[in-house]
């Protein structure tokens, strides 16, 4: 006796049991399900799941301790290299071409993590980074200016957290740089306190802590954005978390923020910068203060 | 000396007081009124979205954590606050406000706690957006868009209860499982109370048009031997395991897509029943609505069994006395 399916349904191919565009997302705490619920509302994937990762095309790594309030993103740090050990070499052996992005805090030495853990290549493994701060920025600038954010431009490279650089030269609207209307542009000695945009950039994470307990939706929003550059192969430049040995005198095997070209391989270019004396020693000293942290790891 | 933001820019018309054209109020800022929110956001649905709660740090830091989203979105004004002055000139207000619902607590506890809330809350809504519609969330929403109804004075139209519509896309998904085909292919219809007695009305389950009891007339029954009834049943209990696994229930609310861009969808969601099938009673039940800018329009004349009449009945008794 057939059932009611099979009276109603001619089946005329086998079913295609390889999804097209199929994203992981391990994780499913406050950042994983906000990840989780931006991605669905923008892009029509045919399949979201975060159990069974074979073939994923994007593996989006967000599980992690959470970042107490008052406790800094690098104090989290031993806690969660433990779990990238568990979670990565499964993850990678279901899914050998995935690019990893990494969310989990604190994002640039997880993503250096993850990164000899899985053996992927460099550009496959990419960290959220300063996607999120430069969101914030742009929002900030936005206000201050009675503008929407996606008409004013500014970077924010480096550390994801206390010590990123905002690069002031950039910040500009319809291509006129704030700073030749005004030279002080975030200096101490600016009038209008402009640099308290980014002092808001850095404590936002521990504001937004200290009254709702953790953040969501804008690291979700902000890896939407990420994903969807991947996915749809848009090569447009985010800054995230990639390998800078090699680049501005860094000697060492060091991820950090910098303007990179994103698309279906990952990381495929990234933009030459052209950073003042100043700008280049904050970014040097951003990567100070995580290698500090980095060498002394135990894997 | 003139100001950076001088200097960059220079205005060419005259600064208008701006009045919202889509202004969307979410009231309580939980997980369904945060689910709810970043789904209007999602769906660009406003043109400026207003959160109000009485915990003030917990919104300040939602509100915060929204507009940090920005760049990705575009709903150029967010508003929060305790004062329901920033809900003024809403279209729409969603309210979610509500004390949780405790496992295992009956619905007439519920009942009393969340209408107290809403002695407070929906008089403030009014006051702001005397012309809004306003969209029940809040559990049990049957009895609640009732309760909201009679607090707000507003003509039964434009308050809406999102009922059944949850209940609904369950089944459809629970449905599509079953057959192998998108849930927005699979229709089903589930009427009546959100909850224990929602009503499957399983004459008019089908797919593209093809009734499934047509293949098998036992579908539903307790006869039925693919067991269908239990996909209503696995609908019942969602909400309580979700619950159980989660603590609270949402992800689910498209209701307000369908007013604002005038889909003139159909959705299950609570309306007055008075004077259909046969009941004098003022009472809210889920029906199939077609729903536009100006709240619900009509009603469809859903073509009920005998036994379905009747246990859509029984759920008018049962919320009487809940009353």
């Amino acid at each position: 006796m057939s059932t009611v399916k099979e009276q109603l349904i001619e089946k005329l191919i086998e079913d295609d049991k390889d999804s097209h565009c199929k994203i992981t997302i391990v994780g499913i705490g406050a950042v994983g399900m906000a990840c989780a619920i931006s991605i669905l509302l923008k892009y029509f994937i045919s399949f979201l799941d975060y159990s069974v990762s074979a073939n994923s095309k994007i593996v989006i790594v967000t599980a992690g301790a959470r970042q107490q309030e008052g406790e800094t993103r690098l104090a989290l740090v031993q806690r969660n290299v433990a779990i990238m050990k568990s979670i990565i070499p499964p993850i990678v052996r279901c899914s050998p071409d995935c690019k990893i992005l990494v969310v989990s805090n604190p994002v640039d030495i997880l993503t250096y993590v993850v990164w000899k853990i899985s053996g992927l290549p460099a550009t496959c493994v990419i960290g959220s980074g300063c996607n999120l701060d430069s969101a914030r920025f742009r929002y900030l600038i936005g206000e201050k200016l009675g503008i929407h954010p996606t008409s004013c431009h500014g970077w924010i490279i480096g550390e994801h957290g206390d010590s990123s650089v905002p690069l002031w030269s950039g910040v500009n609207v319809a291509g006129v740089a704030l700073k030749t209307l005004d030279p002080k542009l975030g200096t101490d000695s600016d009038k209008e306190n402009w640099k308290n945009i980014h002092q808001q950039v850095i404590q936002s994470a521990y504001e937004i802590i200290k009254l709702k307990g953790y953040t969501s939706w804008a690291i979700g929003l902000s890896v939407m954005d990420l994903v969807g550059s991947i996915l749809k192969n848009l090569r447009r430049v985010h800054p995230v978390s990639t390998m800078v040995k090699g680049l501005y005198g860094i000697k060492e095997e060091l991820f950090l923020s910098i303007p990179c070209v994103l698309g279906w391989n990952g990381v495929s270019d990234v933009v030459k910068i052209n950073l003042n004396p100043e700008e280049e020693a904050l970014f040097k000293k951003s990567a100070e203060t995580l290698l500090n942290i980095q060498k002394d790891l135990k894997f | 000396m003139a100001a950076l933001k001088e200097k960059l820019i220079a205005p060419v018309a005259e600064e208008e007081a701006t009045v919202p054209n889509n202004k969307i109020t979410v009231v309580g800022v939980g997980q369904v009124g945060m689910a709810c929110a970043i789904s209007i956001l999602g769906k660009s649905l406003a043109d400026e979205l207003a959160l109000v709660d009485v915990l003030e740090e917990k919104l300040k830091g939602e509100m915060m954590d929204l507009q940090h989203g920005s760049l990705f979105l575009q709903t150029p004004k967010s508003v929060a606050d305790k004062d329901y002055s920033v809900t003024a000139n809403s279209k729409i207000v969603v309210v979610t406000a509500a004390v949780c619902q405790q496992e295992g607590e009956s619905h007439p506890n519920l009942v009393q706690r969340n209408v107290s809330v809403f002695k407070f809350i929906i008089p403030q809504i009014i006051k702001y957006s005397p012309d809004c519609i306003i969209v029940v969330v809040s559990n049990p929403v049957g009895i609640l868009t009732y309760v909201t109804w009679k607090l707000s004075g507003l003509p039964k139209h434009r308050v809406i209860g999102s009922g059944c519509n949850l209940d609904f896309a369950r089944f459809c998904y629970l449905m599509a499982e079953k057959v192998g085909i998108h849930p927005s292919r699979c229709h089903g219809r589930i009427l009546g109370e959100h909850g224990d007695s929602s009503v499957a009305v399983w004459s008019g389950v089908n797919v593209a048009g093809v009734s499934l009891q047509k293949f098998n007339p036992e579908t539903g029954t307790d006869n039925d031997s693919e067991n269908w009834k239990e996909v209503h049943k696995m609908v019942v209990e969602s909400a309580y395991e979700v619950i159980k696994l989660k603590g609270y229930t949402n992800w689910s609310i498209d209701l307000i897509e369908s007013m604002l861009k005038n889909l003139s969808r159909n959705h299950p969601v609570p309306t007055m029943v008075k004077g259909m099938y046969g009941t004098e009673n003022e009472v809210f039940l889920s029906l199939p609505c077609i729903l536009n800018p100006h709240g619900l329009a009509s009603v469809i004349n859903q073509k009920l069994k005998d036994d379905e009449v009747a246990q859509l009945k029984k759920n008018i008794q049962k919320d009487l006395k809940d009353l």
